[in-house]
């Protein structure tokens, strides 16, 4: 399984923004995107910085941050905290040495699936472009964090 | 979860609505601070008024220089503006009462009115009382035929009140009978409450970290120019003037404020009572009838805590409070979290660099191997 083409991302989603349990296959990955593994949180204000940077490090091509849509969140401000993390406005922040370019981040409310397997479906392919040899891989762009 | 339906219903709308004017304008993510804008607008305009109302009801002199609380508000509606301000009054009132229920009711259906939440639901059910008291006040001190309908309605229903319903008539009409301080004591009774809200409102505030209190300024606008509208197309008026020896039968009804008083010609006054009673014990009670595993807090890792106080000032619910470290410590602070405001949501985990505070259900450390064990397989 492990050859070089394949492309993995790791989600790391809110638990009341998604609702991917028909979507979902008892590997916690994505049943029409296999790549893709979904690992749940109660708020997606829980995740750390810390953790996008573990999941790169280890060998992720990307990392998707998936919180529900920014004024409403469960919890009040979680979605807003993890936003504010990733875009540098809020500490504790990533690592500059961290490629911007593989981390996005989406807004996303319960019934809005579908959405998010196009989103990541895009995502996918712009990942594989980095990952394709010859690439520059320092060429830096803007972290695309707003997309949402 | 008995409200799921209803959670789906409103996030269908809001999802709708977001389609229409994105998620940073959507009124309906600015609910809570909705009443709180009106509140402003109606002390405001209420303050305007307040200057040129006289709050007694004599009738005795010739009708040219007659000066009572009706004519006083006659001459507000006659001065230039003034019809505007008094209809911005009346108006915002009553968008207060939709926008408190439309709060209320997304809440509700978004099940966040329990457990942590549980002094701002019941401090809500306060305000709201507060308010549609506040509200009839204002119905009273026009001084219409209405007025004195509604006044002698109020203290009647008083009268089958054991014990209390005696002190509460005579504190409501400010004596025995209908004069002169019952009209200073309604005045007092609408500006001196409102004051009160803000109290109240305090203890609604205060186990959140940043309330929202003030929608985006284009909404404000488009709400004042709705109002505006209202006020065009529905100039408030005044009934006839309230005479003592005469008893009204038959007024408009304010379906906002003055529903109690519908109520009230429905049933018997022990009936009404009940059922407002009962009413707003349910209302009390909403939050227990749901039954949900309890919370689990978050826990600081007190030997790792640095003091830093990252997570006290991201947490929403004000639950972790930095306190002095104990004797023998390198730092200076240590969080502490006060578990019955904690809702167990993880963002003090998200605002930990130090791996200090943990969901004792969830630990941070087993997701982050989790992540790594996916990312490598």
């Amino acid at each position: 399984m492990s050859d070089e083409s394949t492309t993995k991302i790791i989600t790391l989603v809110c638990e009341r923004s998604l609702d991917l349990r028909a979507h979902v296959n008892n590997l916690g990955q994505l049943k029409d995107l296999p790549d893709v593994e979904i690992v749940k949180f109660p708020c997606s204000g829980m995740i750390q910085p810390l953790m996008v940077e573990a999941a790169l490090k280890s060998g992720a091509s990307g990392v998707i941050v998936c919180g529900c849509q920014l004024g409403d969140c469960y919890y009040r401000e979680g979605n807003r905290m993890i936003r504010e993390r990733l875009l540098g406005q809020r500490p504790p922040g990533l690592r500059k040495t961290v490629d911007r370019r593989r981390v996005v981040a989406l807004w996303l409310s319960r019934p809005q699936a579908a959405r998010f397997i196009s989103e990541a479906k895009e995502f996918i392919e712009l990942v594989s472009q980095l990952d394709k040899p010859g690439t520059d891989v320092n060429q830096s762009t803007k972290p695309s964090i707003d997309n949402h | 979860m008995y409200t799921q339906p209803l959670n789906k219903v409103t996030l269908a709308l809001e999802q709708w609505i977001n389609a229409v004017v994105t998620s940073k304008y959507n009124p309906l993510y600015y609910h809570g601070a909705l009443p709180q804008f009106f509140l402003w607008v109606l002390f405001l305009s209420g303050l305007l008024l307040f200057a040129y109302y006289v709050p007694t009801i004599d009738n005795a002199y010739s009708a040219e220089k007659l000066i009572n609380a009706y004519t006083t508000v006659e001459y507000i509606t006659h001065i230039p503006f003034g019809a505007t301000i008094r209809g911005i009054h009346r108006y915002a009132g009553d968008a207060m009462v939709i926008a408190i229920l439309l709060h209320m009711l997304r809440v509700w259906f978004t099940d966040r009115y329990r457990q942590y939440r549980i002094v701002q639901w019941l401090s809500g059910i306060v305000l709201l009382l507060l308010v549609l008291f506040i509200g009839q006040t204002g119905y009273y001190l026009v001084w219409d035929e209405r007025s004195l309908a509604l006044t002698r309605m109020t203290a009647k229903s008083f009268d089958v009140l054991p014990i209390i319903g005696e002190p509460l008539k005579w504190w409501f009409l400010n004596g025995q009978e209908i004069t002169n301080y019952t009209l200073s004591n309604f005045l007092f009774i609408h500006i001196g409450l409102s004051f009160s809200l803000l109290f109240g409102l305090w203890i609604h505030y205060v186990r959140m970290q940043r309330p929202v209190l003030t929608p985006p300024p284009v909404i404000q606008f488009m709400l004042f120019a709705l109002l505006s509208i209202l006020l065009l197309w529905y100039p408030v008026t005044s009934g006839s003037m309230a005479t003592l020896t005469q008893q009204p039968t038959a007024f408009e009804v304010d379906w906002f404020f003055l529903w109690p008083y519908w109520l009230m010609t429905q049933m018997n006054l022990q009936a009404y009572w009940l059922t407002i009673v009962t009413g707003v014990i349910v209302l009390c009670m909403l939050p227990y009838f749901v039954h949900t595993k309890e919370v689990e807090a978050a826990e600081v890792v007190t030997k790792k805590c640095t003091g830093c106080s990252l997570c006290s000032r991201d947490c929403p619910y004000a639950a972790i409070e930095m306190v002095p470290a104990p004797a023998g410590s390198r730092f200076k602070l240590l969080a502490t979290v006060k578990s019955y405001r904690c809702s167990g949501c993880g963002v003090c985990v998200g605002a930990c660099a130090f791996d200090a505070i943990d969901l004792p259900n969830l630990l941070d450390t087993d997701l982050t191997a989790k992540i790594t064990a996916s990312a490598k397989g």
